[in-house]
């Protein structure tokens, strides 16, 4: 019932409210984690807290003053949870090599004398040197962009400005680079099949339109999984196609067609094809019929009323299921994963690496971030434009 | 024109063999008697039933399936009709926001929700449980439920249900004697979604499940990765056939519901 | 339930800022057929679903006989309610949409089912019982939910455009028979309509909205034939308006002096006028064409315009100081643009009313 009263308002919000709760749980909070993953740094403060209470105090170019020395051996003496200590030198040896002997020198040190102050430098003569302060006094901060950085392969120097990695050290970008490219191939290809099959399927009636629907809707409908192994069988080297044209004799050696590039945009324009052809649909279908020869009547010739009045007309839906594929395909694991070489994984591959691969939540959180903007960005732009199309008519 | 007209039909023909030959050609080899996913086929059988049927990965993860899939179905199910019921009522306050939070978890790639899970089960211990897994099926399935749903209490006209009012029925009556009747098709074919949805999820089942709740995407998924087998032919076969009928009684609902819904169309 | 009638006291209902219905007060006799009309956006709707239940007044009161009914949710107010569209359960088939507020009530099965049989006998749909709305025309729909409003004998029935969807025979056919009904069950029935002759036809009163206020309640008659505002004379029917200034009044009738000299002698009003200027309405069916010396408001003027309607022609008339439409009986004679006439018509078909 259409109750605006208090009362109907209350009950509409109670009606959403398990549905919002449980979104926040299950979905807003687990990003919410990682997007904590990508910028939480957390060992060095849990490890060293009388350390980190100082830090801050010190300008990190002077020599390192005595009180910040004195924590971090009171620190030292304090931990007992010997996989805490490990996983901070750990920390500190990623940030500053060298840490791992140094520090199981120090502990040393530090149980010989469980008292009063210890000149580090005579333990150590590394101690003298600033670096390692520095990346003492780093680790415990409890939040980091290195994560974030590495992910666009950037890192700090000792001198904490931003830089590029070597380029032999720079992975990423290029597999950034390689997700959208394949994610532009693939929209390209599915707008290249996607408006003339649109365009076809309005210009027929009954069973004709019915089958070039249903032919968009039969993959739509079908498990992903399905049709990514329905490729796989296809492509492969002993596959159906390579079989046929072997046997037409086009071919005298099996194609490459599976674990490489190929395959991957085959496979994904095969899957994806569907969300560039019902976008297109539906604004070809809202475009009156007599528009065409309503321009014919006005002199022009079937091709300049294509180009004029059909095209310009179609362009919105183009736009839509451009936006809808490319967002959808650069977010893509399962085909590449399972049609491409190692050299057709893309950032969700990478992600799932660092995630389950590697434990590398800081990793995996960041190149997440990155994609999660991505999306979003991409859906907004799109939210917008069929806002505009719902109301702009 | 004639040139035209023959572009156009091979241009139909090409799509339409693109888009349906890959489903048609992986049936036959379910029934193949080779341990080979490879035409030609050397003979026929039922081998590759049995062992989904008897093999002990394979029928632990169709049971897992089911039951994953009937608790996504539920909870997917309840919690998006109730929210796609309190989105029509028109005191919602803020009812763009609502419907664009509810339709979220369908664009965020699942690897970076996977992720995020991952991270975020283990702290609430619900890591490597069925309840875990269905939550997370849930949340990706959940916005076609919503939508579903909506769509199909858009269609119902509101001066029947205050028709119904006016004729001495109390708005819970109106509800279960009007409301819910006429919406039945949108929240069962959201529910349908809601399963099929469960059934075809791979990635967030990768990062929250543990070994005992591998399920029969998940074990596709590693069989086409490390030992593939006509067994995958067996299961695409169900998979599909699966779809085929979904899809006729779909229509069928469909079919019934704009037959009631003629008349309010008409006048 | 001797005096049951429905009285609005100051009833108003805002949107926002909107005032869709503007501080109202209107009293419904039991047993009368009460028509609202007014062009859409007036009010007329609002205020049925407040008397259904259906929009909560922002102001005033409604009540029944001496029961406040604002306050009471629509299943409890026992009225009949007739939808615009009908508003028939498309799930259920029609004798059970026709049980359906019996259902409501508790009334045990073997009363229901003769109760639906007469109610569906009545409407003459008796053999239809068993098929879904979607299977019936409109007009058999219209009378599945007249019988459903009516099954469970409320004492007063809302009808909101109830024959609007209809065509124009079916509509005729259906306002006799709501007409007859109503005479012989005895309701109320309040009609919502934005069709002035459908209004004029059926109704004991109507009342005519605009801008959330009755400008006018009255019978059909007074309605059309003594207008009391512009708005009223231009909504009903088709008039003529001529600006003037009162000149003198008195029992038997009031002289008016037109804008571009002349005058017109009209009927007495009841209304206080101004001194200042006023409005003539002359219905174009009530103006003579031709020479006719017992007239007291006769004119020269020029035919401009004759266009053949079938049953009568429109004759557009100038004469020099005000232009007229009138309608002729066609075997009267032949009009032709560029004629001279002279108009005439009664004092008593002339009635003032205030600009």
């Amino acid at each position: 019932m259409s109750d605006t009263s208090a009362k109907g308002r209350l009950g509409a919000l109670a009606l959403v409210a398990p549905l919002v709760l449980f979104l926040a749980i299950f979905f807003a909070w687990p990003l919410v984690s990682m997007l904590k993953e990508a910028v939480s740094d957390p060992v060095g403060s849990r490890a060293f807290p009388l350390t980190a209470a100082v830090a801050g105090d010190w300008d990190r170019q002077s020599d390192p003053p005595q009180e910040l020395q004195q924590a971090f051996i009171d620190d030292l003496r304090a931990i007992d949870d010997q996989q805490l200590l490990g996983d901070a030198v750990r920390r500190l040896n990623s940030a500053q090599n060298g840490f791992r002997t140094l520090m199981g020198r120090t502990m040393r040190a530090v149980e010989e004398q469980p008292q009063g102050p210890i000149d580090l430098v005579e333990v150590d003569k590394r101690w003298a040197d600033a670096r390692f302060w520095r990346a003492v006094a780093d680790s415990t901060n409890p939040y980091t962009d290195r994560y974030l950085l590495a992910a666009l392969d950037y890192e700090r120097d000792a001198s904490g400005r931003i830089e590029a990695l070597p380029a032999e050290a720079s992975a990423n970008t290029a597999i950034l680079l390689r997700t959208l490219g394949i994610g532009a191939v693939v929209t390209i290809a599915c707008a290249l099949i996607g408006l003339p099959y649109a365009m076809l399927a309005v210009s027929v009636e009954g069973w004709k339109r019915q089958l070039l629907l249903g032919a968009v809707l039969l993959p739509l409908w079908t498990s992903l999984l399905v049709r990514t192994a329905a490729w796989f069988i296809l492509l492969q080297e002993q596959g159906l196609i390579n079989d046929t044209l072997m046997s037409l004799g086009l071919i005298s050696r099996p194609l490459p067609l599976i674990f490489n590039r190929l395959g991957v945009v085959i496979a994904m324009t095969h899957v994806l094809l569907p969300f560039m052809v019902l976008p297109i649909y539906s604004v070809l279908l809202s475009i009156p019929r007599n528009l065409m020869p309503a321009a014919a009547s006005l002199g022009a010739p079937p091709w300049r009323a294509f180009l004029r009045v059909l095209l310009p007309l179609s362009l919105r839906g183009v736009v839509s299921g451009s936006l809808l594929v490319f967002m959808t395909a650069i977010g893509y694991y399962i085909t590449p994963a399972l049609i491409g070489g190692a050299q057709d994984q893309m950032i969700s591959s990478v992600i799932a690496f660092y995630a389950i691969g590697s434990a590398n939540w800081g990793m995996a959180g960041a190149l997440g971030a990155i994609l999660l903007v991505a999306t979003l960005a991409l859906y907004a732009v799109y939210g917008r434009l069929s806002a505009d199309r719902a109301g702009g008519r | 024109m004639r040139a035209a007209n023959l572009v156009k039909l091979l241009f139909g023909v090409l799509a339409v063999v693109f888009l349906v030959a890959p489903l048609v050609a992986i049936l036959p080899l379910a029934f193949t008697s080779s341990v080979f996913l490879t035409y030609p086929i050397p003979g026929y059988s039922m081998r590759w039933f049995n062992e989904l049927a008897n093999a002990n990965v394979w029928r632990m993860s169709i049971i897992n399936s089911l039951i994953i899939g009937t608790g996504t179905t539920l909870l997917a199910g309840t919690l998006g009709t109730l929210a796609a019921l309190g989105l029509r009522n028109a005191g919602l306050i803020l009812p763009g926001l609502f419907r664009t939070a509810f339709l979220l978890p369908m664009v965020v790639p699942a690897v970076v929700l996977g992720v995020g899970m991952q991270v975020f089960f283990v702290h609430l211990g619900l890591a490597n449980s069925y309840a875990g897994v269905i939550a997370a099926h849930s949340v990706v399935a959940v916005p076609f439920v919503v939508v579903s749903v909506t769509a199909s209490l858009a269609g119902i006209d509101r001066r029947v249900e205050r028709a119904a009012a006016s004729l001495g029925a109390a708005p819970f009556t109106v509800f279960r004697r009007v409301t819910l009747p006429l919406a039945l098709p949108g929240i069962l074919s959201g529910a349908v979604f809601a399963f099929a949805t469960s059934l075809d999820e791979v990635v967030l089942t990768l990062f929250v499940a543990g070994p005992n709740q591998r399920t029969l995407a998940r074990q596709m998924f590693s069989s086409i990765r490390e030992n593939i087998s006509p067994a995958i032919a067996a299961a695409a076969f169900l998979f599909i056939i699966g779809t085929l009928l979904i899809a006729a009684v779909a229509l069928l609902v469909r079919r019934r519901t704009e037959r009631l819904k003629q008349q309010v169309v008409e006048v | 339930m001797s005096q049951s009638n429905i009285r609005f006291e100051k009833v108003s209902k805002s949107y926002g800022t909107l005032r869709v219905v503007d501080d109202l007060d209107l009293t419904i006799d039991q047993g009368e057929f009460l028509s609202l009309l007014g062009p859409s956006g007036s009010g007329k709707t609002t205020i049925l679903m407040m008397l259904a239940g259906f929009e909560a007044p922002s102001g005033g009161t409604i009540s029944l006989g001496s029961r406040r009914i604002d306050q009471l949710p629509p299943h409890k107010r026992n009225m009949g309610v007739v939808f615009q569209n009908y508003a028939l359960f498309p799930h259920m088939s029609v004798a059970a949409n026709v049980a359906f507020p019996l259902e409501m009530r508790g009334t045990p099965r073997s009363e229901i089912d003769s109760k639906v049989a007469r109610a569906l006998d009545m409407v003459q749909l008796g053999t239809m019982k068993d098929r879904r709305p979607s299977q019936l025309s409109g007009g058999q729909q219209q009378r599945v939910a007249l019988a459903r409003a009516l099954v469970f004998e409320p004492s007063v029935v809302l009808m909101d455009e109830p024959l609007g969807a209809l065509d124009k025979q079916l509509r005729e056919q259906m306002q006799l028979d709501i007409r007859a009904l109503h005479k012989r069950l005895g309701l109320t029935i309040v009609f919502v309509t934005h069709d002035q002759s459908e209004a004029l036809t059926m109704s004991d009163r109507i009342a005519v909205f605009n801008r959330g206020k009755i400008e006018q309640i009255g019978t059909p008659r007074e309605i059309y034939d003594q207008p009391r505002s512009r708005f009223v004379a231009q909504f009903i029917g088709e008039t003529n308006l001529v600006e003037g200034t009162l000149a003198e009044a008195g029992d038997t009738g009031a002289t008016v002096k037109l804008e571009g000299g002349g005058t017109i002698r009209v009927q007495p009003s009841d209304m206080a006028m101004d001194a200042g200027r006023i409005l003539v309405s002359v219905r174009p069916e009530r103006i003579r064409l031709g020479p006719d010396a017992a007239s007291e408001n006769s004119y020269p003027a020029t035919v401009t315009d004759a266009v053949y309607h079938g049953d009568h022609l429109r004759i557009q008339l100038d004469n020099g100081a005000f232009g007229f439409v009138a309608k002729a009986d066609r075997r009267t004679a032949e009009f032709n643009p560029g004629d001279k006439v002279v108009v005439s018509f009664a004092p008593s078909d002339c009635w003032m009313l205030p600009t």
